[in-house]
């Protein structure tokens, strides 16, 4: 009896022991699963979370701006910058040289850092924005600010000039750094690195240019050719779309999928243009369009004389890279001895077209991209130009890029021809060479009228290529010459100054 | 009777007892689901005060305290990384644990052991705020609060014996503050040489260890036993060096004598006569210009026979680059052709005599290379400074070295390292330096040109026959006009007396001092008592 009732107590007890546990399992499993959701819930929390956890008191100090703000980072930058500033200061002069060999404008034979130091302000970042755009990629906006102090002296020798040490003071940057990381299920997880500058809002760059123990005017146009080097270098290598792709980690990855290629085909007619404002004081004005997607290749009409209803009627193929952030731009510029005026400026973004379906478009002229700028409200016409966007298929997209390595190799064999100064001029690039030499020899000895009709004659172009280049050299001088330098410095902004300057002072320029 | 029914009873619930548990293993834990869900995580408008009133104890410090910042972009990025980051690290914690299980294994008459999952969930540890501190040390104090709430599922299956029992790691929860350090900063990337990290608080470590379907630390007691993960509370810390902070500064390291011989065979470049050579040397990461030898004016096959030293930093990546130049009295100078000598070619203490073959540039592949261009003979040694004669290896700043041997007894060194100033203006002009009177010695720091923050970073040393304990130090920041016979030569900025008893007390001070006679101008001066 003892035996059987013992032998159910201990059964009861037994299992109920279990049931115990069991509960206390489920109990503590349930606690610690509510936590982490909790914990992740926490760990993003939004404007509307947080007033509804704190109701009345909301702490103050509290903002969600979409750029999140890192104060704890600049503290931390600003203690390390010495140390950081010091260790870059090597690795720029070692990597940024050669690019400035690549992009270095006709007329100057070299340009090297003399003096590097990036003084002793730390950048600041004004926010950090992360999301998703694509499987795979993690993209990071940085909102990047810094008003330095360095201390950049660069080593210019032109032709016939002895080295000069030209300073670069005053060193502005805002700007919005966009990091894409290519993510790998390897350590450190990281595949490749994306980073490009955004375009939109357009990075700003300024600084003063001043020639140590000396005068800038000693090379005639020197300032702005070292703006357009900058301004080139940095719309052309790493404004977005433009990227610049650093494989990490040694695993081993195609990182092409990741390099900007040709995505498609815009072939673009300019039919006409209406009601164009006169510019000359005698007659009408001679005007031209030029129209383009990356700086590097532009494209442009004839000159239609005494017109301001003038008809065209070209057609140009341009390639696209990005379809979604990139633009076509036109301008219409007036002919004239000296610098060509701009007449009107007009963007028409690429997302806004159809792929395969042609599209004609009147736009109205602007006088600036920029709409802080414009100041007066005049009418300034309107342009009339026909659109047709061609996707590429992939032995298309194949055959675009080896025609622009192509292309860009053609350039560079020219250049070490010592036909052309540089990469930047395209092939007409050789007239214009010419003419800046004689240029400068004009305004050296004082001369400066023999520059003007150097800048005439050096109108000998290549229409066939369909690249319209940009002869800078003279074009500078000429410039130059218009603005007159009385001191030797120049306040200059990659806003008032973009890539277009070189076409709205294109005074010498080469013209069909 | 009873005694015997008594005794039966004792044992019938013995056996009862064991059979009751096996009875309610299988009942109750047995077949429990072993896989691991997703926590259904239900967005925070939707849920009831009530559960909020829950959530209370856990919310991020940013929203509490002022002085933490949110870093929920990181939280982000780490969500996205998350699957990568998942897969990557198991995958490596697999190829890790494999050799170590191999090798256990026969010890223990096991058969086999091996990971029958491994996650670590879905859910990525987050950041609920960062806080840093700024000293005037060199460096960075980052108090991150670190939430993981996991769900990872760990399954070990073990065979032994012909029966299969599995461990299961599930729920696994780690909220820690730690302090990470980086000390000391060191001017080369990454900029810092060690990472200190030491937890602030006993971190909360909270998991489910199954064994055989059975949570154990669900067993009451049991729970306190695993909070034992204390080995890096502060103070203690785990240091993880970087890099060599000797390295990082870049001291010297060696000498390199180059002595250019001649040059044979030579290219004509001159219209009119022969070429007038002359050779640049340039040591690669190095900021100083290349030198030049004389020019050899007309010669093509000219002797030179000069010699030239380097100081070499690093003879695993440095390298000379010599280049020959055609010289011209007009305009620019023309290259005749270059080579280079990486120094981890050269055998240290032993002269060697290089016959370089002259090419255009270095790249391999250019075909204009394969153009004679002549050759140049150069001999080299390389003489490492030997140990006693390195320069005192790098210093730290925090521990306060001794003084040197012949320090009178009772006495010391006073050190004086002027850091940086902030803010210093000058009414005409701002070229700050500082001058240090103490004792009627005057020393001075190097000018800075046209900078209201200067840093100086320069050491000086007062050798004391005893302690300063009634002295001060006069500090002065001042100001030289650039330019010569100005209305105003010189400025004061602002001056700091520092009395020196507390440096006597305390061996090192750093700190700031507001400047007096300035407007907001501060300099950073540290002072060290070093005694035998």
């Amino acid at each position: 009896m003892g035996l059987i009732s013992g032998v159910f107590m201990g059964m009861i007890f037994g299992i109920a022991l279990m049931a115990g546990w069991r509960h206390m399992m489920r109990y503590r499993s349930t606690k610690r699963i509510a936590k982490a959701a909790d914990i992740k819930i926490l760990g993003s929390l939004n404007r509307d979370d947080l007033k509804k956890i704190c109701g009345d008191n909301f702490p103050i100090w509290i903002s969600f701006p979409v750029y999140e703000q890192v104060k704890w980072l600049n503290k931390e930058l600003s203690k390390l910058w010495p140390f950081v500033a010091d260790a870059a200061e090597l690795v720029i002069k070692e990597s940024v040289e050669p690019l400035l060999e690549e992009y270095r404008p006709p007329g100057i034979t070299s340009l090297k850092f003399s003096k590097l130091s990036l003084g002793n302000v730390a950048p600041k970042i004004e926010g950090i924005r992360v999301q998703s755009l694509k499987q795979g990629q993690i993209t990071m906006d940085i909102d990047f600010r810094w008003g330095g102090d360095p201390s950049i002296i660069l080593g210019v020798e032109a032709a016939m000039v002895a080295s000069i040490p030209i300073q670069l003071k005053d060193l502005q940057v805002f700007t919005v750094i966009r990091v894409i990381f290519q993510l790998a299920e390897e350590i450190p997880c990281i595949s490749a690195v994306v980073v490009a500058l955004l375009s939109e809002p357009k990075p700003r760059i300024d600084y003063t240019l001043k020639a140590v123990g000396g005068s800038l005017t000693a090379i005639p146009g020197i300032a702005d050719m070292i703006d357009d080097t900058v301004d080139s270098i940095i719309t052309d290598m790493l404004q977005w779309p433009h990227r610049i792709v650093v494989p990490i980690g040694g695993i081993p990855v195609d990182t092409s999928e990741l390099e900007l290629k040709p995505q498609g085909k815009v072939a673009v007619t300019i039919v006409k243009a209406n009601n164009l404002k006169n510019m000359e004081m005698i007659g009408k004005s001679d005007p031209y369009a030029v129209v383009h997607i990356k700086p590097l290749f532009k494209v442009k009409t004839n000159v239609v004389d005494n017109n301001l209803n003038p008809v065209w009627n070209q057609t140009f193929e341009l390639i696209a890279e990005d379809k979604e952030t990139q633009s076509l731009i036109f301008e219409v510029f007036d002919k004239d001895i000296g610098q060509d005026k701009r007449l009107g400026i007009v963007k028409l973004p690429l997302i806004d077209l159809e792929a395969d379906t042609p599209k004609e478009a009147e736009l109205r002229l602007l006088p600036s991209l920029d709409m802080l700028k414009i100041k007066d409200k005049k009418d300034r016409g309107s342009i009339t130009v026909k659109v047709l966007y061609h996707e590429f298929n992939k032995e298309e997209q194949l055959s675009a890029l080896e025609e622009e390595k192509r292309f860009l190799e053609e350039r560079k064999k020219l250049k070490e021809a010592g036909v052309i100064g540089s990469t930047m001029d395209a092939i007409d690039g050789a007239a214009s060479l010419v003419g800046s030499g004689v240029g400068m020899v004009g305004t050296g000895i004082g001369a400066g009228a023999g520059l003007v009709t150097a800048g005439v004659g050096t109108g000998v172009g290549l229409v066939g290529s369909g690249f319209g280049a940009v002869g800078s050299g003279l074009s500078k001088a000429g410039k130059f010459m218009g603005r007159t330098i009385t001191g030797h410095s120049s306040k200059r902004s990659g806003t008032t100054t973009p890539v277009n300057s070189v076409q709205e002072n294109g005074g010498a320029k080469p013209v069909q | 009777m009873g005694v015997i029914s008594t005794i039966f009873g004792f044992c019938g619930f013995g056996v009862g007892i064991s059979s009751g548990l096996v009875i309610g293993y299988f009942l109750f834990i047995y077949f429990q689901p072993t896989d691991v869900k997703n926590p259904e995580i239900r967005p925070l408008v939707e849920r009831d005060s009530e559960t909020l009133q829950q959530m209370l104890p856990e919310i991020p410090l940013w929203v509490k305290c002022p002085d933490y910042d949110r870093v929920d972009w990181l939280n982000k990025f780490l969500e996205l990384m998350w699957p990568y980051l998942d897969k990557a690290i198991c995958k490596t914690a697999k190829n890790i644990a494999k050799p170590i299980i191999a090798e256990q294994i026969p010890k223990y008459k096991i058969e086999s052991v091996e990971f029958e999952t491994l996650t670590l969930g879905t859910l990525p540890p987050t950041f609920q705020g960062m806080k840093v501190y700024v000293t005037d040390e060199k460096e960075l104090i980052m108090e991150p609060c670190l939430k993981w709430a996991a769900n990872p599922n760990v399954t070990i299956g073990v065979k032994a014996f012909g029966l299969k029992a599995t461990v299961q790691v599930v729920d696994l929860q780690v909220f820690a503050q730690p302090r990470i350090t980086l000390k000391p900063l060191v001017p080369a990337f990454p900029c810092f040489a060690n990472i200190y990290v030491s937890l602030m608080e006993k971190p909360h470590v909270d998991f489910g260890l199954k064994l055989v379907g059975a949570d154990l630390m669900s067993i009451p007691g049991l729970y306190r036993f695993v909070q034992v993960a204390n080995m890096y509370l502060w103070p203690k810390t785990l240091e993880v060096p970087i890099l060599d902070p000797s390295k990082a500064y870049r001291r010297p390291v060696g000498i390199l004598h180059v002595k250019v011989v001649k040059a044979m065979n030579l290219k004509k470049k001159d219209l009119l006569g022969a070429s007038d050579p002359y050779v640049k040397l340039k040591i690669t990461e190095d900021k100083l210009p290349s030198k030049k030898t004389t020019v050899k004016h007309k010669n093509l096959n000219p002797e030179w026979n000069e010699e030239y030293n380097f100081t070499v930093r690093d003879p695993e990546s440095q390298a000379v680059e010599l280049a020959v130049y055609d010289w011209e009295q007009v305009g620019k100078h023309d290259k005749m052709g270059m080579n280079v000598v990486p120094l981890k070619e050269l055998t240290p203490e032993e002269p060697s005599v290089k016959t370089l073959d002259l090419l255009k540039n270095m790249d391999l592949n250019d075909g204009q290379n394969e153009k004679s261009r002549g050759q140049l003979v150069v001999e080299f040694i390389y003489k490492p400074f030997k140990e006693e004669d390195l320069p005192k290896s790098f210093e730290e700043s925090q521990t306060v070295q001794k003084a040197p041997e012949n320090t009178p007894a009772g006495g010391g060194l006073l050190v004086v390292i002027v850091h940086e100033a902030q803010d210093v203006e000058g009414k005409h002009h701002t070229n700050p330096y500082a001058r240090i009177l103490f004792r009627g010695e005057e020393r001075k720091t190097k000018h800075v040109k046209k900078n209201r923050d200067p840093r100086w970073e320069e050491e000086f040393q007062f050798m004391l026959e005893e302690p300063p304990t009634n002295d001060r130090l006069h500090v002065e920041v001042c100001s030289v006009s650039s330019r010569i016979g100005l209305l105003h030569p010189k400025e004061t900025l602002g001056y700091i007396d520092i009395n020196l008893s507390d440096v006597v007390s305390n061996k090192r001070i750093n700190e700031k001092y507001h400047l007096i006679d300035s407007k907001n101008g501060r300099i950073q001066i540290e002072l060290q008592w070093r005694t035998a």
